[in-house]
């Protein structure tokens, strides 16, 4: 087996190991940070799929997100359908939904992709809003969902599961032809054209796997909040946080960007007990904002770059 | 057997080709000269799809191609190099080459690349060395791009092959290597080729007839002696080129 | 039927001058400054603090703004765009950063809850049948002017020449000796001083809260698509198709709609023309 490959299995192993001892060790309260963490692993994932390689940057994630969360909630919510039904129909929907941003990657790419999908965000929140809002719930959105499991710990297990799985089999993927492919997309799409190969189809499969995970994390993130509101998903501060996760962990990595979903979480909750106040997400984004500016490719790129240096001073002092 | 009939295509008011009917026999391979911007490289995009044509059609082994998708018609066996060079910029020799290499299936895109025997071969048919396929494109001079891309069309498995430019830029020795390679393959593999060049001396042992573009027009053909001494191409042809 | 006409030509007026600043930074620079909604807001904040917590007088303030956006503008090349020149995509998520980290300081700095402001100018105009707010009026005639005046500027003037050769032809205008670092600067100054301005009239128009960037960088990032991206006549014509659309809509269908009538045209635009009707380059 290929070195690289076995040293990430082996890192995946390890990361399980530790996420499932995890909440034995640390309370409710972290374990509560952790969850959400995770689910937004679960949206950076995603969005890595999709964007990381290809170079269609998608500004409009939360529209998926949305439309697994608003899908399942409105079965549930209006129609009583159980969760086993309701959860996999979101994700259906979803990727139909997906299809939305497809067709205007056909056409587009780079700044108007990302525009268009960022139209289609607030689209949606408009038209949640005004269109059957007492279906919706319109701005207020709708609570007292039903939930899947309660308490901490169990929604934890849940939320590790489904990332273990989404996040494994992403990376996975990645890691074969279709990663090289993705990335010689993102490259130059003519030319991989011109190496026979069909990039319609391989952007449609980028896309729809996306969108699965859009859909699922979406449905499941609504049946753990309990409840949905337009201006929580559909929202330039929630796409904030998964692009941000991705770019600072390091797009196109799918590790990278699990990363920093953890970073970005944890960041805000261990400058809480120093500034309680609004200066908190000041700093939070400053620090983002720094960091993205000092290394555009991400944590994944340092991490990189000084096993690089390392080996390096291993070698001269090797031969010195 | 690769034929074009009167292939047209303006852009604007400008009538970069007019009219251009080619054959070339599998086999049997075609050098085509002519000035700057007579319109060669615009002929390749042609055949290959990357432009559509205002008129005419164009054939592979007797069937019609003109509504194949580019990625099909490379997979039919027609493959080109880019004038200038269009390596996937941030991803190793070996990776570059492996994207050519893949089926165009997801079953088979979906495996991991557990060895790279078949990009070694390549890249080193092409003379790179083992320790060059773990560079990027940024780290090759000009001739070892060139060689880049070169490698990226054989590892297509081409039947027909459109070389635009392949031997600017490169030394006499890299040309040499280049040549010997691409008639090796022409014995064991009976691969067509289209040659443009401006280095006749490269495409005297490469090519059987000559093909000259001036001006969008196809001004003269027939075999690379005939073509050479001919006094309007000389003309034509050294005059501007 | 007169009302219509008149508030849509209004409106777009107001469009254009929200949108010309944020053209004017692609037309130069090619590079998308998602961080223009927070050169609105700015000058929001800053022309309330003025005008309504320190008590200046009106005018002051909005020159106040106006200045305060130019600096902002400049800062945000100098520390940011430049630093990341020639990746068009890390300069738009490296300001789209930015304008969550501008919301946070405002929230730090004046409070998350919305702040109503006084009209610049109280009072109502009448039209035959037809009426609009002086202070919708106002920023119309201002944007019309502000207008006038780069138009002028980018023909007459040395400077204002250099400006539109960059954003024809960069490569071009370095080899006939004209300077892109000091036309950069200057498009961002300038576009930081008609951002400001244009928040003062959106806060007057609206309310001022630390949300109010997103709209307004969704209106220039429609007309700028509409009308084509890097095309200043381009964006003008898209801001009345634009304001006339929303206007019609939301007076004859349903209020709630204003922003969807304007995502419905980006859509559709994009997918049709994505050059935009008036575009000349590609990104
Ligand atoms: N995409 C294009 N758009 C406009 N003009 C083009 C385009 N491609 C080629 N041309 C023009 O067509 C003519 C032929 O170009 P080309 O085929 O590249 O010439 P050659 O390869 O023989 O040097 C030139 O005048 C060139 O400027
Ligand atoms: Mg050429």
């Amino acid at each position: 087996m290929n070195s690289t490959l076995r040293r990430g299995i082996y890192g995946w192993i390890a990361f399980a190991v530790v996420m499932v001892i995890l909440p034995h060790v640390v309370g409710t309260g972290v374990t509560r940070s952790f969850v959400f963490a995770m689910y937004l692993a679960i949206f950076a994932v995603s969005w890595d799929i999709m964007s990381g390689r290809t170079g269609y940057i998608s500004f409009g994630h939360p529209f998926l997100i949305g439309i697994g969360g608003y899908t399942t909630a409105l079965l549930t919510y209006h129609l009583h359908w159980p969760l086993f039904l309701s959860i996999p129909t979101a994700v259906v929907i979803t990727m139909i939904g997906g299809t939305l941003f497809f067709f205007p990657a056909l056409r587009i790419r780079g700044t108007y992709f990302a525009l268009v999908t960022l139209a289609f965000m607030e689209l949606i929140y408009g038209l949640v809003q005004v269109i059957a809002p007492n279906v919706t719930g319109g701005t207020r959105g709708l609570s007292g969902l039903e939930t899947i499991v309660t308490g901490a710990i169990p929604n934890y297990y849940l939320a590790l599961v489904v990332l273990l799985v989404l996040g494994f089999t992403m990376w996975l993927v990645i890691r074969t032809h279709i990663g090289t492919a993705l990335s010689a997309v993102g490259m130059d799409e003519d030319a991989v054209r011109a190496s026979g190969i069909n990039v319609t189809r391989l952007k449609l499969f980028a896309f729809m796997l996306s969108a699965f995970a859009a859909g699922l994390g979406g449905a499941l993130y609504v049946h753990y909040l309990g409840s949905i509101a337009p201006r929580a998903l559909f929202d330039v501060g929630f796409l904030f946080q998964i692009l941000v996760a991705c770019l600072l962990g390091g797009a196109g990595t799918i590790s990278g960007p699990i990363a920093g979903a953890f970073f970005l979480t944890f960041l805000l909750e261990w400058l809480r007990p120093y500034f309680p106040g609004p200066e908190r997400f000041l700093i939070y984004g400053a620090v983002a904002l720094v960091l993205y500016v000092y290394q555009p490719n991400g944590l994944h790129e340092l991490v990189r770059n000084g096993l690089k240096r390392l080996n390096q001073l291993k070698l001269s002092r090797n031969t010195s | 057997m690769l034929e074009a009939k009167d292939l047209s295509k303006s852009f604007g008011g400008l009538k970069a080709l007019q009219q251009v009917t080619l054959r070339a026999e599998f086999g049997h391979s075609v050098g085509i000269i002519g000035p700057n911007g007579a319109g060669k490289t615009t002929l390749f995009n042609l055949l290959t799809g990357e432009i559509k044509a205002d008129s005419g059609h164009v054939s592979l082994d007797g069937m019609s191609i003109d509504t194949e998708p580019i990625h099909e018609r490379v997979k039919l066996g027609l493959a080109r190099t880019y004038q200038v060079p269009r390596p996937f910029a941030e991803i190793s020799v070996r990776e570059n080459i492996r994207v050519s290499m893949m089926e165009d299936n997801l079953k088979y895109m979906l495996r991991v690349a557990w060895d790279d025997t078949g990009e070694q071969e390549i890249a080193e048919s092409v003379g790179f060395t083992a320790q060059q396929l773990d560079q990027l494109p940024s780290e090759l001079a000009m001739g070892d791009l060139r060689k880049l891309e070169l490698a990226r069309t054989l590892a297509t498995n081409p039947k027909v092959l459109l070389l635009d430019e392949v031997f600017a830029g490169l030394t006499y020795g890299e040309i040499e290597h280049i040549s010997n390679l691409l008639i090796e393959r022409r014995k064991t593999h009976g691969t067509t080729y289209l040659i443009v060049s401006h280095d006749l001396k490269a495409l005297q042992p490469l090519v059987d007839d000559v093909l000259v573009i001036h001006g969008g027009n196809v001004i003269k053909k027939g075999t690379f002696d005939e073509v050479v001494s001919d006094p309007q191409v000389q003309n034509a042809y050294l005059g501007t080129g | 039927m007169l009302q219509i006409l008149v508030q849509g030509l209004v409106l777009s007026g107001f469009y254009a001058l929200i949108a010309v600043g944020f053209t004017l930074i692609f037309s130069v620079g090619r590079v998308l400054n998602l961080a223009y909604g927070s050169f609105l807001m700015l000058g929001g904040y800053i022309y309330y603090q003025g005008a309504q917590v320190v008590g200046l007088p009106k005018f002051p303030s909005l020159i106040i703004a106006g200045i305060a956006g130019a600096v902002f503008g400049m800062l945000v090349y100098r520390i940011l765009v430049k630093r990341l020149s020639g990746n068009v995509v890390a300069v738009e998520i490296a300001t789209l950063i930015l304008a969550v980290v501008v919301q946070a300081a405002v929230v730090l700095v004046f409070s998350p809850s919305p702040k109503s402001m006084w009209p610049l100018v109280p009072g109502v105009l009448r039209i035959g049948d037809a009426s609009v707010t002086y202070n919708i009026f106002i920023a119309a005639v201002v944007s019309w002017i502000l207008l006038g005046g780069l138009f002028l500027f980018t023909g007459m003037t040395h400077m204002g020449r250099a400006i539109r050769a960059v954003s024809m032809d960069s490569k071009g205008a370095v080899i006939s000796g004209i300077d892109p670092e000091r036309v950069n600067i200057l498009t961002w100054a300038i576009s930081g001083t008609f951002g400001a301005i244009a928040g003062v009239f959106l806060a007057t128009y609206t309310q001022l809260d630390p949300n109010m960037w997103v709209t307004p960088l969704i209106i220039a990032v429609a007309v700028v698509i509409v009308g084509g991206i890097g095309s200043i006549l381009g964006s003008l014509v898209a801001a009345h198709i634009i304001g006339m659309l929303e206007t019609i809509t939301t007076s004859l269908i349903a209020a709630e709609l204003r922003g969807v009538a304007t995502m419905l045209i980006i859509i559709a635009v994009l997918l049709v023309a994505p050059k935009g009707l008036f575009g000349k380059s590609e990104l």
